[in-house]
C-alpha cells in the first residue's frame, strides 16, 4: 500500500509519499501553465509506481489564487425577484468605520450577469409563487447568449426546501448542457442569504477552472494505470472525494494551509505541547494559526481577503490569520524613498531574481541568499542551483543604489521588513487573542518557514521554537494526516422545549439520508465513518449559538430535551460566564460531521523513533545576523545526518533537502527521539 | 518611569485585546438585535479618574471613549474606598449620560492585590427601559421622564448578592424583561472577564508598570493626532445645514451650525450656533454633540487606531448648554442620535476647503430603520423587528461613493438578513435593492440608496424617523445632491401616502411600507466625469439613460457621433 500526498502552491508543487512504512519526499517548483507536470515530476523523481498508489491526496492553491487573482469564469447570479442586489450590497456594514475611504469587496458577479426569478418561498418551506420552468428556460438562452460559462443559483429559503433551486439546476442542464451550475443549498442549508449567495458565487466562480485542472489530474493518473482513490484536502481539515471537489471546490480554498496545521497539531500532540502556534512561510504568503491541544479552531464565518474587504464563505474553515510575506515577496522602494515587501510575489515563474529565469525584482530569498543564510548550492537538494550573484544585482538595482546604502544593508533591511510583517501575524493569534507569546511555541514549516522563524520567535519573545521533520513539505504530510470528512448544516428553528417530533425525525432522518448518499458516492460504509450530530443552541433571544454534540434524535425530543439544555447551560456557563437555566432554548441550525475512522499510519509513522541517515561533514561560512558588516562565522550543518540527542548551538545553518534552520548566536537545538528539531531561544527561554 | 518598548508593545495589544474579549462576551451572548447586530455597544476599562485605558474597536462609533463620565458619578456617589469585589453598578441616567434611556452601562471595579485599580464597564442598548413608547422612535415625549426608567449609579449587585429590589422594578416595567436582563448578564460577563483579563496582566507586570505604559500608550495616540491636525492649515472653519424639524413641528426646520478652528496643533469644535433644544425628543446631551466632534475628529486623524483617552486630547469642545447637542434636563432625548451624522456631515463640510484630497461629499445623513412591532396574531407573542439599513455615501476625492451602506454614526453595524427577518416575524420583504439614479451627479458619483419593501402579513404598528430631505445630502466642489430619503404606506385600499417622522403607524395585514434612502452627494462636476465610468453605470443599471442624458451629456447616439 502506497499513500501519497501532493501539495501545490504558488511556487513550489511537494511530495510527502508513505511506502512500505517509511517516507519520501520531493519538491520541484510549480508549473502554472498546467500545473500536473509538477505533479508528474515529483513522482517521478521518487521513483512512484502509479499503479500500487492506493491512496492519493491533493491540495492546491488553485481555488483561491482564482479569486484573488479574479481570474474565475465569466459567472452569472441567479436570485429571487426582488433580490438582485442583495449580493452587491452585502450587509451594509462599514467595518472600517471611521475609514472614509472605505470601499465594500467588488462582487464575483456583476449586477448586469445577474437574473431574477419570480419563484418565492417562505422560511417554512410555504410557496408563494410557483417556480415557471419557460422563465428558466427563458433566462437560460439569456445566459448562452451573455457568454457565461457558470452560474450560481440562490433563492431565498433554499435552505428550507430546495425544491425551487433543484429545478432551477435540472431546467438549466438541459437548456445550458457543460455550464457550471452552483446551487446555494447544495452547499449549505443554513439561512442568511447574503453569505449563502456569496459561497455559491465563489464555488461558480472557481468551479470551472478547478474542474479542468482536476480532470486534467485525474487523465494524467488514470493514463498511468492508477487504480487508487483521489482524496481532496478541503478547509474543514479533512478531504473529499474527486467527485465531490468538482461539485464543490470552494470547500478546498485554504486547503494546503489547513494540511499543515493538521499536521503542527499532530507534532504538538507527540511532544505534549499543549498550545502553540503554527506557522507556515512559502512563497507568497505566510500563515498563523493558534492549535490547542493538538487542534486548530475551526470557524463557519470566514472571509477570503479578510473580515473588512473580503468574499464570505460560510463552511467550516480552520481559523488561520495570513500576510503577504513569503520567499518570494517582492521588495520595493516608494517614492518618499520608503522600503516595503510584498504582497505581490514572483511566484514560481519568473521565481527570484537568483532562480536565473529572468526574474528582476529582488525578492526575500534573494537576500536570504545575499546574507549567505540560504546556501546556492543545496537549495532543493541541489538541484536547482542559485545565483548570489544575480540576487545581489537585483538588490543593488532596485533597493540598495535607489536607498542609497550597501547591498548587504538593503538585504538585510528586506528580511527584516519580512520578519517584522510576519510576527504580526504571530500577534494577531497570540497577543492579540490573550496568549502571551512568552509562554508559547512556535511550530514552524514550509519551505521558509524554518529560515525566518527564529528571527520571528525573537522579535515578539517566543521561547521556543520546533521545525519538526520535512518542514518544506509539511503541507503535503498533513494530507497524509487529515481524515475523510463532510460536514452538513441544516437550519430548523423551534423551541427547544416545544419540538415538532415528527419535523424533527424528519430533518434528522434527511440529514442521515444524505449523510448515507454521500458515503455510498465515496465508497465508504458506516461502519467507517463516525457520525457526529450536533445542534446549534441559543437561549431565546440571542443570535450567536452554541454547537452542542447530540447522539440522535433521541436527544433532541421528549425526555432528552431536558439533558440536553442542561448540556447547553453549562456550555454556555463555561464560554460566556453566565447561564439561564428559566428560559427557553431555541434551537437554530442542526449539524452532521462525518469522518473516516481508522487506517492511519501515517501518525505512527511521526512518533516513530528516529535515526540518522546520509551524515554529511560540518561546514563553515560567513553569515549575516545583526549587523551587515560583521558577518558571523556559522557551523553549517547537514539535517539528515543528526542523529536523536544531537545538540547544534548557534551561529548555526541547519540545512536539509527542501528547508534550511537558522540559529542565532546563543540559540540550541536539540533532535528530539522523532527527529524534530526543538530551539531554545537564547535569552527567551 | 520608562518602560521596556517590548513591555509598551505586549500591554498596548493586550489592553485593546480585553476590551475586544469583553466585546466578543457582549455580543455573542446578547439577546438583542441592536448588540448583536447592531453593535449598539462599547466595552473598555476605565481607570480610577474616570479615563479610558481602552475600548473595543467593532461597537458603534458614536461611543468613543465617553463611558468614563458614567463611572465618575459612582466614584462620587460612593468614594473610591466605596466598592468591593462582587459590586455591579446600572447607570443611564440622562443628565450624567446624555444618551436615550435606553444605552445602559454596566461597570464593575477590578481589584488587584485588594487595591481598587480600574473598573470594566460597557454600555449596551436595551430594546425597552419602559416608559411610552416600546422600543424607541417615538416623537410624542416632551420630557425625560416619559422615556423610561432612570437608574444613578445604583448597585445592582452589592458584593456578589443581587440587589432584588432593583431586580423586580425592571422585570415589572420593561417591556420585554427576558430580553433585557438577559442583556444585563451578558454586560456583567462582560465586565467579569474584563476584570480577570485586567488581573493577569497587572500579576504579571506589577500596578506601576501597566500604568506607566497606559501613560505612554495616550501621549502616543495624543501625539500621532496632533501631527495630523498641525498638517491641516490654521484658521476658523464655519458650515452650516438643516435638519427637517423636530418631528412635531413638520414646517420649521432646525439649524446646524459649527464652527471648527484649527490652531497649530489643536482642533475646536464650537456648537455655539446650534439650534436650541427643541420640545421633543429630538436633542441629546453634552454626550451626542461629543460624539459628533470625535468621530469627525477620529475619521480625519486616526481612523484605525485604537480608541482610548489619548486620542481625543487636542480636541476641544465648546458646546454650551441648551442646544440640540447639549439639552438642559429635563428635556426628551430619546431620539438622540438622530442628528448626529448631520452634525458630523457639517463638522466635514466645514473643513472640506482646508482637507480637500481627504474629505467627501455629504453621505445619507440618517440612521436608517425602522421599527415593527406588536403582538403575533398565532401565539399572542409580543414581538419587535428593527432593522437598519444604509445609504449612498458621498462622492470621494478618489472615486464614487460606496452604495447603501450605514451612516457615519454606525461603522460595523449590520443588516438584518431576508430570511432572519421573515423567520421570526410576520413580514414578507417583497424587495431589498439599490436605488437607481440616488447618487449625486459628480465627477466622482455620490453611492446609490437602497430600497426595501415590507408587505405585513398581519396588523401591525410602524415607527418611521427619516430625516436629511429638506437638506439632501449635499455634494462637494461642483457635485449634485443625492436624492433624499422617501418613506411610503400602500394600502390594500389601494391608497398610497408618504410618511417621514411618525411614532405608532397603524398597518394591516397586505399593507406595504416602501422606503427610499437618500443617495449621497456628488464629488466635482459632472462634465468632468470619465464617460467609461458612465457607460459602466449605465451598463451595471446604476442610472438610467434618461439620467445619462440629463446629468452627463451622455447618450449612445451622442457617442457614436464623436
Amino acid at each position: 500500500m502506497q499513500r501519497v500526498g501532493i501539495d501545490i502552491g504558488g511556487t513550489f508543487t511537494d511530495l510527502v509519499g508513505l511506502r512500505d512504512g517509511a517516507i519520501v519526499i520531493d519538491k520541484t517548483s510549480t508549473t502554472p501553465h498546467d500545473p500536473t507536470e509538477g505533479v508528474a515530476i515529483v513522482l517521478a523523481d521518487v521513483g512512484t509506481d502509479i499503479p500500487a498508489i492506493s491512496d492519493f491526496l491533493h491540495g492546491t492553491t488553485i481555488a483561491i489564487n482564482t479569486v484573488l487573482e479574479r481570474k474565475g469564469a465569466n459567472t452569472a447570479l441567479i436570485t429571487t425577484k426582488g433580490f438582485r442586489d442583495v449580493y452587491t450590497m452585502g450587509r451594509n456594514n462599514r467595518p472600517e468605520a471611521f475609514n472614509l475611504e472605505f470601499r465594500r469587496p467588488r462582487p464575483l458577479v456583476p449586477r448586469s450577469l445577474t437574473w431574477e426569478v419570480s419563484a418565492r418561498m417562505m422560511a417554512s418551506g410555504d410557496i408563494v409563487a410557483p417556480l415557471i420552468d419557460a422563465e428558466i428556460e427563458a433566462i437560460g438562452g439569456e445566459l448562452l447568449a451573455a457568454g457565461v460559462s457558470s452560474v450560481a443559483v440562490c433563492l431565498l429559503h433554499s435552505y428550507a426546501d430546495p425544491g425551487h433551486e433543484q429545478r432551477i439546476g435540472k431546467v438549466l442542464g438541459r437548456v445550458c448542457p457543460g455550464l457550471f451550475i452552483s446551487l446555494s443549498h447544495d452547499i449549505l442549508r443554513e439561512y442568511r442569504e447574503y453569505e449563502r449567495t456569496s459561497t455559491a458565487a465563489l464555488n461558480a466562480y472557481v468551479g470551472p477552472r478547478v474542474r479542468t485542472y482536476l480532470d486534467r489530474l485525474e487523465g494524467f493518473l488514470t493514463e498511468r494505470d492508477f487504480g487508487g482513490s483521489i482524496q481532496i484536502m478541503r478547509s474543514n481539515g479533512g478531504t473529499m472525494s474527486l467527485g465531490q471537489a468538482r461539485l464543490q471546490p470552494v470547500t478546498m480554498m485554504e486547503s494546503g494551509p489547513v494540511a499543515g496545521m493538521i499536521a503542527a497539531g499532530r507534532i504538538a500532540d507527540i511532544l505534549g505541547i499543549e498550545q502553540c502556534i503554527g506557522f507556515d512561510m512559502g512563497g507568497t504568503t505566510a500563515k498563523a494559526s493558534l492549535i490547542t491541544d493538538g487542534a486548530p479552531e475551526v470557524r463557519e464565518d470566514y472571509y477570503i481577503g479578510g473580515y473588512s474587504r473580503g468574499q464570505p464563505m460560510q463552511i467550516p474553515v480552520v481559523d488561520i490569520v495570513e500576510v503577504g510575506a513569503g520567499g518570494g515577496s517582492i521588495a520595493w522602494t516608494d517614492t518618499r524613498g520608503g522600503l516595503h515587501v510584498g504582497p505581490e510575489s514572483a511566484g514560481a515563474d519568473p521565481g527570484p531574481a537568483c532562480y536565473g529565469k529572468g526574474g528582476e525584482a529582488p525578492v526575500v530569498t534573494d537576500a536570504d541568499l545575499v546574507l549567505a543564510r540560504l546556501n546556492a548550492s543545496r537549495f532543493l537538494s541541489g538541484r536547482m542551483g542559485l545565483d548570489p550573484t544575480l540576487s545581489a544585482a537585483a538588490i543593488k538595482g532596485k533597493i540598495a543604489d535607489p536607498l542609497g546604502l550597501s547591498v548587504s544593508d538593503a538585504a538585510l533591511g528586506i528580511a527584516k521588513i519580512a520578519d517584522a510583517s510576519m510576527s504580526l501575524a504571530l500577534r494577531t493569534v497570540s497577543v492579540e487573542r490573550g496568549c502571551d507569546p512568552r509562554d508559547t511555541t512556535i511550530i514552524a514549516f514550509g519551505g521558509a518557514g524554518p529560515l525566518h522563524a527564529v528571527a520571528i520567535a525573537r522579535e515578539i519573545f517566543i521561547p521556543r521554537v520546533i521545525i519538526p521533520r520535512y518542514p518544506g513539505n509539511f503541507s503535503a504530510l498533513g494530507m497524509l494526516l487529515a481524515p475523510w470528512r463532510q460536514d452538513f448544516v441544516r437550519t430548523f428553528v423551534g423551541d427547544l422545549a416545544r419540538i415538532d417530533e415528527a419535523a424533527a425525525r424528519a430533518a434528522f432522518d434527511e440529514l442521515r439520508s444524505v449523510g448515507n448518499a454521500r458515503l455510498s458516492e465515496e465508497g465508504l460504509s458506516e461502519a467507517d465513518t463516525e457520525f457526529q450530530f450536533a445542534a446549534d443552541l441559543r437561549y431565546r433571544g440571542q443570535e450567536h449559538t452554541i454547537a452542542v454534540p447530540l447522539g440522535g434524535v433521541g436527544d433532541l425530543i421528549g425526555g432528552g430535551s431536558e439533558s440536553l439544555r442542561q448540556t447547553f447551560d453549562r456550555l454556555h456557563d463555561r464560554r460566556y460566564g453566565h447561564a439561564a437555566p428559566d428560559e427557553s432554548i431555541q434551537i437554530v441550525n442542526l449539524r452532521l460531521i462525518l469522518r473516516a475512522i481508522g487506517g492511519d499510519r501515517s501518525a505512527e509513522w511521526l512518533s516513530a523513533p528516529y535515526e540518522a541517515e546520509d551524515v554529511q561533514p560540518d561546514q563553515t561560512r560567513d553569515v549575516i545576523f545583526d549587523d551587515p558588516a560583521a558577518p558571523v562565522t556559522s557551523r553549517i550543518v547537514w539535517r539528515p545526518g543528526l542523529a536523536p540527542g544531537a545538540v547544534i548551538e548557534g551561529p548555526a545553518v541547519i540545512e536539509e533537502p527542501n528547508s534550511t534552520t537558522l540559529l542565532y548566536p546563543g540559540d540550541v537545538a536539540t533532535v528530539t527521539d522523532h527527529g524534530h528539531l526543538d530551539i531554545a531561544i537564547a535569552g527567551e527561554a | 518611569m520608562n518602560v521596556h518598548p517590548v513591555t509598551l508593545e505586549v500591554v498596548r495589544n493586550a489592553l485593546v485585546a480585553y476590551s475586544e474579549d469583553m466585546a466578543t462576551a457582549l455580543c455573542k451572548s446578547a439577546y438583542n438585535m441592536m448588540i448583536y447586530e447592531v453593535r449598539d455597544y462599547c466595552c473598555g476599562l476605565i481607570d480610577t479618574e474616570g479615563r479610558m485605558i481602552s475600548q473595543n474597536k467593532g461597537g458603534l462609533p458614536i461611543f468613543l471613549a465617553d463611558l468614563g463620565a458614567a463611572v465618575l458619578d459612582g466614584i462620587e456617589r460612593y468614594g473610591l474606598d466605596g466598592f468591593q469585589p462582587g459590586d455591579a453598578v446600572i447607570m443611564n441616567h440622562a443628565q450624567v449620560c446624555g444618551q436615550h434611556l435606553n444605552n445602559i452601562v454596566i461597570y464593575t471595579p477590578c481589584f488587584h492585590d485588594g487595591q481598587l485599580v480600574a473598573f470594566a464597564a460597557n454600555r449596551a442598548h436595551w430594546v425597552d427601559i419602559g416608559g411610552t413608547r416600546v422600543g424607541f422612535g417615538s416623537y410624542a415625549t416632551n420630557e425625560i421622564f416619559q422615556e423610561g426608567l432612570q437608574f444613578r449609579s445604583i448597585k445592582i449587585y452589592e458584593a456578589g448578592k443581587r440587589n432584588d429590589a432593583v431586580w423586580q422594578i425592571l422585570l415589572d416595567n420593561l417591556r420585554f424583561p427576558e430580553s433585557s436582563l438577559g442583556d444585563l448578564r451578558a454586560q456583567m460577563a462582560s465586565c467579569s472577564l474584563g476584570e480577570r483579563r485586567l488581573d493577569e496582566i497587572l500579576g504579571r507586570y506589577g500596578i506601576a508598570t501597566v500604568k506607566s505604559c497606559i501613560a505612554e500608550i495616550w501621549d502616543q495616540a495624543e501625539a500621532e493626532a496632533r501631527e495630523v491636525v498641525a498638517g491641516i492649515p490654521d484658521g476658523v472653519y464655519s458650515a452650516s445645514s438643516l435638519l427637517d424639524n423636530d418631528g412635531r413641528t413638520l414646517d420649521k426646520p432646525l439649524d446646524v451650525k459649527v464652527t471648527v478652528t484649527i490652531a497649530g496643533e489643536d482642533m475646536i469644535v464650537d456648537y455655539s450656533d446650534m439650534n436650541p433644544q427643541v420640545p421633543t425628543p429630538l436633542n441629546s446631551g453634552f454626550s451626542g454633540g461629543l460624539a459628533a466632534a470625535r468621530v469627525a475628529f477620529k475619521c480625519l486623524t486616526m481612523p484605525d487606531a485604537p480608541v482610548n483617552e489619548g486620542c481625543f486630547r487636542s480636541l476641544t469642545l465648546v458646546s454650551p448648554e441648551g442646544t440640540i447637542v447639549n439639552a438642559r434636563p429635563p428635556a426628551a432625548i430619546g431620539l438622540w442620535s438622530i442628528m448626529l451624522p448631520t452634525v458630523i456631515d457639517t463638522i466635514l463640510k466645514a473643513l472640506a476647503p482646508a482637507m480637500p484630497d481627504i474629505i467627501p461629499a455629504a453621505h445619507k445623513g440618517d440612521m436608517g430603520g425602522v421599527s415593527f412591532y406588536g403582538y403575533r396574531v398565532d401565539d399572542g407573542r409580543r414581538f419587535l423587528l428593527m432593522n437598519i439599513f444604509g445609504g449612498g455615501w458621498g462622492g470621494r476625492p478618489t472615486g464614487d461613493g460606496e452604495s447603501s451602506a450605514v451612516s457615519i454614526c454606525q461603522g460595523d453595524v449590520r443588516n438584518v438578513p431576508i430570511e432572519v427577518q421573515e423567520t421570526n416575524f410576520p413580514f414578507i420583504v417583497d424587495e431589498f435593492g439599490l436605488r437607481p439614479d440616488s447618487g449625486g451627479v459628480g465627477r466622482h458619483r455620490g453611492g446609490l440608496g437602497a430600497i426595501i419593501t415590507y408587505r405585513c402579513l398581519q396588523k401591525t404598528l410602524a415607527n418611521i424617523n427619516l430625516e436629511r430631505i429638506v437638506d439632501p445630502p449635499w455634494g462637494v466642489f461642483g457635485g449634485g445632491i443625492g436624492q433624499p430619503n422617501v418613506a411610503i404606506i400602500r394600502r390594500t385600499d389601494g391608497s398610497e401616502r408618504r410618511a417621514t417622522k411618525e411614532t405608532n403607524i397603524q398597518l394591516e395585514a397586505g399593507d406595504r411600507v416602501t422606503f427610499l434612502t437618500a443617495g449621497g452627494g456628488g464629488f466635482g462636476n459632472a462634465g468632468d466625469r470619465d464617460r467609461a465610468a458612465v457607460e459602466e453605470d449605465l451598463r451595471e443599471g446604476l442610472i438610467t439613460p434618461e439620467a445619462a442624458v440629463r446629468d452627463y451629456g451622455y447618450s449612445q447616439a451622442s457617442e457614436a457621433a464623436e
